[in-house]
């Protein structure tokens, strides 16, 4: 279970940031997956090199949201760039991502090399503790921490700041807020820095436990995209729920049925498709 | 002039005439430059370090074969390409072939490129030695009768080396097992091979799990759960790539190493990632067909350890020795089938038949190509251990097994063959 939900907070912050640049921009960018795999990246590089300049080991996970945070100057000349397909059919908007995905894991593979890329034994650090009758590393219990501040922060940020009633008026109608003289190009701009962050920042959690791959960015995108069809496009609490049930899924169907393992959360993909095609969290404007 | 419809045809199908030409009847002017050697090898993903160390292993032999003369005294030239999915592979094979015009191509790490490219080089009349990517279930049937095809030494020899020695070091102390593979034929097959020897031991053992993670996930944490809960006396594992060292580091977080004993048959192919923080001692631990630290290496391994940890500042790994070996092989079975032409260059089925059966000097000692065209080595598998001056985990004692003891003889199932040992 717990196995689970330490999925579901890497995946809740990949299709957090998908949703929050579909629900404004309305471009449903492939590339969240590639800035995951970035962050990742970027996160080994980054512990490293302070565990080289002395940092003791129990800090590194700030260094590790620092290198995703930092990320975050790619936000704007890649929102740049996308800019010329606002307004294009759907279709270009997933070519020119989808070339993204490519361009990113060429750069990944420039800089980092195609082998994986990982963080010896930092993940150790924290030690385990027993939870009834397992035990269970701390570090996993930091990481779905820190994706549950995320998302009251990402809620808060969105319903009790004037940036965020600007953001969700945007998603409403983008017409009539900028008609009400929002900056829109400023706003893409920041909403689209902030989805690459949450994505960079999930990439970057998770790595401890793991390793950095170049095709993980891939992975991840399936499944994302599994969890905001389940959680409705666009919807914050859709991405929040939907990952939830996406990692807990996987994780029980590995425990009872380890045949099923992808199976089972397509089955409830196709159920959800069929029975509220538009996600368990679709806005009634949408 | 103006091109007509009339003249284009002509064209066109005079240069389709010229394609179709054997390529044999312009030998003369092939044998004047360099041999080439095509070499397939994985640059991305998780077979990339597999490949970059088959690549290292055969430009070491490349550059020493060049230094004392070449082959049969042509210099020798390698042409890489990049091993990717099967199709795309397919493609840079004939490539390498139609357009580099290579003499020989060796590499491919995946079990399922393998079987695409085998027919490829069938049908190609082209010498194709491989490092690795083997399986049993497919080949029979799209290389049933291997003419230019070389394969790797079949996907369960790994297992039933580690498995022999699981069962002598555990009989009477496990009862309940489980598997975590990888979910394709290597993990597969060899979960069965385990299954199979555990029984023809009469170790009396329970499979409590099967996991089959996809090949290329990265994170175990809920296959760690399962195991937890499913609490096997042992966990039988066949990774062979960077998510050997991730399954171990998450069990280890898990608390999972301390209490459970572990084969992992293939992990030292990224020994260096085994660090000791997570790594347990009394693992039965698998290398392939090389062991980096094997206390009778010859001085030619020995030679080339040095040289591969001075130049990438890493210790080298099995497939380096393949890559070797598939190189000095093709050298040697060129020469002795010289040598029966009566010093002319010798075609293509010449070496081919010159290959069946040979045997050479490898980096982890002699090794050949049975009749049947496939591989034969040493293994070099053992129990972990942390004392030494590294920071990841090696053999407290190397034991090395042929493939003649384990693996599979020509033309006879493994089940049968298992069936017919006497223990």
């Amino acid at each position: 279970m717990l196995g689970g939900v330490f999925h579901a907070a890497a995946l809740f912050l990949v299709a957090a940031g998908l949703q929050l640049v579909f629900g404004v921009q309305k471009i449903l960018n492939l590339a969240c997956g590639s800035f995951y795999a970035l962050g990742a990246y970027a996160g080994v590089s980054a512990v490293k090199t302070a565990l080289g300049l002395g940092m003791p080991p129990p800090l590194f996970v700030v260094v590790l949201v620092g290198a995703g945070v930092a990320l975050a100057v790619l936000g704007p000349p890649i929102e740049r760039l996308l800019r010329t397909i606002y307004d294009r059919d759907e279709a270009f908007q997933l070519l020119l991502t989808f070339a993204l995905v490519l361009m990113l894991e060429d750069v990944i593979r420039f800089v980092w090399g195609a082998a994986p890329y990982q963080l010896g034994d930092v993940y150790l650090v924290y030690g385990q503790i027993r939870l009834g009758r397992v035990a269970v590393p701390v570090y996993n219990l930091v990481v779905i921490g820190a994706g549950l501040a995320i998302a009251l922060a990402m809620g808060a940020l969105l319903t009790r700041t004037r940036f965020g009633r600007i953001v969700r008026a945007t998603a409403e109608n983008r017409a009539m807020a900028e008609a009400l003289a929002v900056n829109m190009s400023r706003i893409y701009t920041r909403v689209f820095t902030l989805g690459l962050v949450l994505g960079t920042v999930g990439g970057a959690l998770v790595i401890p436990a793991g390793a950095a791959i170049n095709e993980m960015g891939i992975e991840l995108i399936v499944e994302a995209f599994a969890v905001v069809v389940i959680g409705g496009l666009g919807s914050m609490r859709g991405a929040f729920v939907g990952a939830l049930i996406v990692g807990v899924l996987k994780a029980v169907t590995i425990a009872v049925y380890p045949e099923a393992e992808m199976l089972a959360i397509y089955v409830i993909v196709i159920g959800v498709l069929l029975l509220r095609p538009a996600g368990l969290f679709a806005r009634a404007a949408a | 002039m103006r091109l007509t419809r009339r003249h284009f045809l002509k064209l066109t199908g005079a240069g389709a005439a010229l394609g179709t030409l054997p390529l044999d009847v312009v030998p003369a002017r092939a044998q004047a430059g360099p041999v080439k050697i095509g070499v397939l090898a994985a640059k991305a993903g998780v077979t990339a370090p597999v490949g970059e160390s088959g690549l290292r292993g055969t430009q070491w032999a490349v550059d020493r074969l060049n230094a004392g003369g070449g082959i049969a005294g042509r210099k020798v030239e390698l042409v890489v390409e990049e091993e990717s999915n099967p199709k795309d592979t397919v493609e840079r094979f004939r490539k390498l072939v139609l357009q580099q015009k290579v003499d020989v191509v060796t590499g491919v790490v995946s079990t399922g490129v393998g079987l695409a490219i085998g027919p490829a080089a069938e049908e190609e009349k082209k010498l194709l030695l491989m490092w690795d990517g083997t399986t049993q279930r497919g080949v029979e049937e799209t290389i049933p009768k291997p003419r230019y095809a070389f394969r790797s030494v079949d996907n369960e020899a790994e297992a039933v080396m580690a498995s022999i020695i699981a069962a002598r070091l555990f009989k009477g102390k496990i009862k309940t097992v489980a598997g975590i593979n990888n979910d394709y034929s290597y993990g597969r097959d060899n979960w069965a091979a385990f299954l199979a020897i555990m029984k023809k031991f009469g170790m009396d053992v329970t499979p409590v799990a099967d996991l089959w993670p996809k090949l290329g996930e990265t994170n175990f944490t809920s296959h760690v759960a399962a195991l937890q809960q499913a609490k096997p006396d042992l966990i039988f594992c066949s990774f062979w790539s960077g998510d050997a060292p991730i399954l171990l580091k998450q069990a280890h977080a898990a608390g999972l190493t301390q209490s459970t004993k572990l084969v992992m048959t293939t992990a030292g192919g990224v020994h260096e990632q085994l660090k000791k923080a997570f790594s347990p001692e009394g693992m039965v631990l698998g290398y392939n067909s090389f062991y980096f630290e094997d206390p009778k290496a010859s001085a030619l391994s020995k030679e080339f350890t040095r040289w591969h940890q001075e130049k990438f500042k890493e210790w080298p790994n099995y497939e380096s020795d393949h890559g070797y070996f598939t190189v000095v092989a093709y050298k040697a079975a060129v020469e002795k089938a010289a040598r029966a032409a009566g010093g002319k260059w010798p075609t293509v089925e010449q070496v081919a038949e010159a290959l069946a059966g040979i045997e050479v000097e490898s980096l982890s000692g002699r090794r050949g190509y049975r009749a049947d065209h496939i591989m034969e080595a040493t293994y070099f598998q053992g129990v972990s251990t942390h004392k030494n001056k590294h920071d990841f985990v090696t053999l407290e004692s190397v034991e090395s097994m042929s493939t003649k003891q384990i693996q599979k003889p020509s033309g006879m199932g493994l089940y049968d063959w298992i069936n017919s040992w006497k223990v």
